[in-house]
């Protein structure tokens, strides 16, 4: 048998291989065909508009995850904020209430000077008054008296004075007792 | 006991359109392909940020296809890009290998011919399928690292024309590698084969099966064969499609540069 023989008959056989499980060039691209059309449909019709909107859900729950962390944070500081605005108006009113507090204990101290002084002025008013009142009541007393001596002299002398007379012997009277 | 009908490897020529040959996996594949397009229809009119039923199921499956793809490639932007291919291949060998355990399948014939069989017996469909894998894996591995890049992991002369003057164990280590680099084309090769074949070979021997044990006692006995078979349907709709995105990961993945001294 010669070279060409063998060859030939290897050949037969092997598309008698082919042959036997079925392959075939028409069929092959009749199902290549049939594979590229149910791929186009699995991608474009199913796998595509789930993907898409898988990535679209994905981005929403992402965004709301990174809003919510947002809204977290600035409650955090907006919570920061009011506790510090709170101690400070705690700390103004503090403030604020031990400045009436000083403010009072100096009204007070002031409006208790005042009243002492007051209080001091009118005892000496008190005090200038009496004497006054002391002085008037000596001087009514002394002329009572000298009338009082001058009736008893008259009595006693059994006569009565003149005008002229009186006034002398009250001079007298009166120098004899400043003396 | 019924007549035993065991498939034929090849799939049966139904009728012809012209002169086209129309079989009866190309049947159960243009059922898929309906049953994808109304559900593709109803599930594009219907999605919404807020799902309703139909689109929560979809939405379940994908997910959980997804952290399965994520965990191949570490990515999920990796995932998106490579999920047109690798989610139409699960999805699709899936459904046509669970249509293969309808009643009817196998049992309802045309001219002495079995109207209905899994599409995945059909080696045709399985190699165009596992060419598709492959070939794209190297599309977007050229796309990805670069067409002299990619090349070079298959064709590594340049090292050779470096090394002669480096000395001839860097000479020897070049020749080794210029030769892993043409193993590395016999395994792209062994690829399409193992994946068409495997695929092929697991479908159409749980054909044999139900069909041979349906033959011999019609009731009961099949059905635990059968709920095996919906294993075996995910498990190598699984196999197919990790593989796949396996092998798009590695072709887009940069490839080892030898140290040089």
């Amino acid at each position: 048998m010669s070279n060409t023989d063998l060859n030939l008959g290897e050949a037969t056989q092997d598309t008698s291989l082919a042959a036997s499980l079925g392959l075939n060039t028409q069929l092959f691209l009749f199902q290549l065909l049939n594979f590229v059309l149910v791929a186009i449909i699995i991608w474009f019709l199913i796998l595509k508009p789930l993907t898409k909107k898988l990535e679209e859900r994905k981005k929403i729950i992402d965004e709301s995850i990174d809003n919510a962390k947002k809204v977290e944070t600035n409650l955090a500081m907006s919570q920061q904020k009011f506790d510090e605005t709170i101690a400070r108006a705690k700390h103004e009113a503090n403030q604020i209430a031990q400045k009436a507090h000083d403010e009072a204990e100096q009204i007070g101290l002031e409006i208790k000077d005042r009243t002492k002084n007051e209080v001091a002025h009118l005892i000496d008013s008190a005090k200038k008054a009496i004497a006054l009142e002391k002085e008037e009541m000596r001087l009514e007393l002394r002329k009572e008296t000298v009338d009082l001596v001058v009736l008893l002299t008259e009595k006693i002398l059994g006569e009565k004075l003149d005008a002229k007379k009186n006034d002398h012997f009250i001079k007298e009277m009166l120098k004899n007792i400043k003396n | 006991m019924t007549e035993i009908h065991i498939p034929n490897l090849p799939p049966d020529v139904l009728f012809q359109i012209g002169s086209f040959d129309i079989t009866n996996t190309m049947i159960n594949a243009w059922i898929a392909i309906v049953i994808f397009l109304v559900l593709g229809i109803f599930v594009k009119r219907s999605a919404k940020l807020r799902p309703g039923k139909l689109q929560n199921t979809c939405e379940f499956f994908l997910e959980t296809i997804l952290g399965y793809f994520d965990q191949v490639t570490g990515d999920r932007k990796k995932t998106l890009q490579f999920l047109p291919i690798v989610g139409s291949i699960f999805f699709f060998i899936l459904l046509s290998n669970w249509l293969g355990l309808l009643p009817g399948t196998g049992s309802i014939t045309l001219r002495h011919q079995m109207l209905l069989r899994p599409a995945n017996t059909d080696l045709n469909l399985t190699l165009a399928m596992a060419l598709v894998s492959v070939i794209s894996s190297h599309i977007f591995g050229f796309i990805a690292v670069g067409f002299f890049s990619h090349l070079g992991k298959f064709i590594q002369i340049k090292n050779i024309f470096k090394s002669i003057k480096k000395g001839p164990i860097a000479l020897f280590v070049a020749l080794i590698e210029f030769g892993v680099g043409l193993i590395e084309i016999i395994s792209e090769i062994a690829k399409v084969i193992s994946l068409s074949l495997r695929l092929f070979g697991n479908i159409f021997a749980g054909e044999v099966l139900i069909s041979v044990i349906s033959a011999l006692v019609g009731v009961f006995i099949p059905t635990p064969f059968m709920v095996l078979e919906l294993l075996v349907g995910l498990i190598q709709a699984g196999v197919f499609a990790i593989l796949t995105i396996v092998y798009l990961t590695i072709a887009t993945s940069q490839p080892h540069r030898v140290e040089e001294h």
